[in-house]
């Protein structure tokens, strides 16, 4: 039924913001169940459990007028019944039927705005109603019987429902409004605090210049606040994209021929919806990753002296301002061997690499292309862009491995992409930011300590050589052909380092992060920019494409 | 005296819904009181003796509908507030439970605005052969 033919219209998404959790939670509840039948046991509890949600979903959905859903909750809710009377039947079929309706109705739910097709509805329904009339052959018993047992039973797992009535929604772009006004707040402030030390040295110290002093600090901290109210409205449970993953690995393992359970702790941690937004996928390929290659077939494992059913445990934690999420799996580990093997073949033995350091290079790009370390060591491929994506937005990436007890990630990532403490340089005239997650160090540049190996510029940096690059050369502004620049920035990101040669460095700054419009095309250099407290445009640099080699070509 | 509702559901959604009608046609103005459960909405059933109607979803955690008008009955809370039973397909069974322990009418989702209104309509109707 469309909008205009349903009065409740209107409410399509506080449709989808009630129904989608409960969907989802019915999904994982019959992963459980299926686990449950699997080991012999009855999952009475856990059949019972669901039924309140299905209800609901139905009647919700019934009234919204979407019956595909409704259709679809109502037959689940019927194989529900047939099963919680007829142990008999709960078997491997019916744990799929299970597992598929509800992964199907989380999907249309969640596309309940868009008009998309909805006829699978249609053939589910079809395929339970063939099952219970088979099922019911089987136990020789009427159906109507069942049909009464079902409405008999009252609902009542539902979670004690939301008691916030202060809870309102707001479109994220009203928000990321809000956010730049906060960004002009903050770039007046400089100004004002720029304008009163000039007052300052003018006038000399006096009781209205200290005032002015308290007034411009007072308004920083009130500045302060705002920014943090309001990035705090910004963040969503890091559940909303890893609380598929259950289901997903259930489909994925199953296709491998697996059992895989999954453990999840702190899925209520609070992220940037932002981040949370390019963080899904990267998240997805480790799962994958963790049950395709890492867990073990389960004779394999039996044989090993492990459980038949591999463990994947996903936990995310707040510590010390940055979000850790960790990936791991109890499977056979990375094949150290291998991996050196590889690395050795490359040249890269030269000096004695390792556990930690070994392990990382799974992650360097061409290494774990085809038949590289990454595909060796029995990760598949694409670590390479996982890492890349985690870098881009300012977090890190770690293994840790031993061979037939399991691999972990683990990820570090900022809470948010909004605002980003920066370095403010200037090469030629004009103002960069670099992220202060990429900045290790920022070295006065002596010119006879940059010496120059194969044209390219190299220096001692903690005991390591590093290349140095010309600030102007890579951002395209010239080489330093006037006088040499004075400083270079130490930028990192993963196990990549190397300099870059700026003329002055102006200091930390908090940076409201501006995109770029789409229509001028992006520079392979620069992924935003800001506006700093004078009023200047500053763009702000891509350390990972840098690193990657951008820029070079200028 | 304008008239005024309470409506016990479990679901936001269903809350919203209601919103939308109460605020049209001969509907608009009149108070509407919400709980998200039986034990919440039987509190404010205690505090308004004056309810035109309520509106009592049958499943619902902490007291279901019946539960609520059990208790009702048991205690005699405002026996002359209508109370309808609010049911997802409901079965005769649940009607006649629901008749029962006091229940005045029933209301079968899907419902449209206009099923409310004739039901407020009965309502007042009751309220005035009261009087």
């Amino acid at each position: 039924m469309s909008k205009s033919e349903n009065p409740f219209g209107e409410l399509l998404q506080d449709y989808i913001v009630e129904c989608l959790p409960l969907a989802e939670q019915i999904a994982d509840t019959f992963v459980a169940l299926e686990r449950q039948w699997r080991a012999g046991e009855a999952g009475d509890e856990i059949l019972a459990s669901v039924k309140g949600r299905l209800h609901t979903v139905k009647g919700n959905s019934a009234m919204m007028g979407l019956t595909p859903m409704q259709d679809l909750a109502h037959a689940l809710e019927d194989a529900c019944a047939l099963l919680s009377g007829l142990p008999a039947s709960r078997d491997k079929e019916a744990a799929e039927l299970l597992v598929g309706g509800a992964g199907l109705l989380v999907d249309l739910i969640r596309d309940a705005a868009t008009r998309t097709d909805r006829s699978a509805a249609g053939r589910f329904v079809e395929r339970v109603r063939r099952f219970l009339a088979s099922a019911a052959g089987r136990e020789a018993k009427p159906a109507e019987d069942r049909r009464h047992g079902e409405r008999r039973t009252v609902g009542r797992s539902r979670e004690s429902a939301d008691t916030a009535s202060s809870v309102v929604r707001v479109d994220f772009r009203r928000l990321d409004a809000l956010l730049e006004v906060l960004g002009e707040g903050l770039i007046q402030h400089s100004s004002l605090v720029d304008l009163y030390r000039r007052l300052l040295r003018r006038v000399g110290p006096c009781t209205e210049i200290g005032e002015l002093d308290l007034a411009v600090v007072t308004l920083e901290k009130t500045l302060k606040r705002l920014e943090a109210t309001l990035m705090e409205t910004r963040l969503l449970p890091v559940s909303t994209v890893i609380g598929r993953f259950p289901r997903m690995v259930r489909d994925i393992a199953q296709a491998e021929g697996k059992t895989v359970r999954v453990e999840m702790t702190g899925g209520e941690t609070a992220l940037d919806k932002a981040v949370l937004d390019r963080l899904g996928e990267p998240l997805l390929h480790l799962v994958t990753n963790a049950v395709v290659h890492g867990i073990e077939q389960p004779e394999e494992r039996k044989a090993a002296g492990k459980s038949a059913e591999g463990v994947l445990r996903l936990d995310a934690a707040s510590v010390s301002g940055r979000i850790v999420i960790r990936v791991a799996d109890d499977g056979r580990g990375l094949n150290e061997a291998a991996i050196r093997a590889k690395a050795e073949a490359l040249g890269l033995e030269e000096k004695a690499i390792d556990g930690a350091q070994l392990y990382s290079l799974i992650f360097v790009s061409g290494l774990s292309t085809a038949e590289g370390v990454s595909k060796l060591a029995g990760r598949g491929v694409g670590l390479d862009v996982v890492a890349g994506a985690i870098h881009g937005l300012g977090g890190t990436i770690d293994v840790t491995s031993q061979e037939g007890v399991g691999t972990a990630f683990t990820l570090s990532l900022p809470v948010t992409l909004a605002i980003v403490r920066s370095l403010i340089v200037e090469v030629d005239r004009e103002r960069y930011a670099v992220p202060l997650t990429h900045v290790a160090e920022t070295v006065r540049a002596e010119p006879e300590a940059i010496r120059e190996i194969n044209h390219r510029g190299v220096t001692q940096w903690r005991g390591d050589l590093i290349h140095v690059a010309d600030g102007g050369a890579i951002l395209g502004t010239g080489s330093s052909a006037g006088a040499p620049r004075r400083f270079y920035v130490v930028m990192t990101a993963g196990a990549k380092r190397r300099g870059l040669m700026v003329d002055r460095l102006i200091g930390h700054q908090d940076i409201v992060v501006k995109g770029l419009d789409p229509s001028l095309g992006r520079p392979d250099v620069v992924s935003g920019t800001t506006i700093l407290g004078d009023g200047r445009v500053a763009c702000i640099l891509d350390v990972v494409r840098i690193l990657d080699g951008a820029g070079h070509a200028n | 005296m304008p008239d005024s509702f309470l409506v016990i559901d479990d679901s936001k959604l269903l809350h919203q819904m209601y919103k939308v009608i109460f605020s049209q046609g001969t509907l608009k103005g009149s108070t509407v009181h919400f709980a998200a459960n039986g034990r919440d909405g039987y509190g404010l059933l205690a505090a308004h003796p004056d309810l035109t109607l309520v509106l009592l979803d049958l499943n619902m955690p902490e007291m279901n509908g019946l539960e609520v008008l059990a208790r009702r009955q048991a205690e005699q809370l405002h026996p002359h507030v209508p109370i309808a039973l609010v049911t997802t397909e409901g079965s005769e069974e649940d009607e006649a439970r629901g008749r029962a322990v006091g229940a005045w009418d029933y209301l079968r989702k899907p419902f449209q605005p206009p099923d409310i209104q004739r039901l407020v309509e009965r309502a007042r109707a009751y309220a005035a052969a009261r009087a």
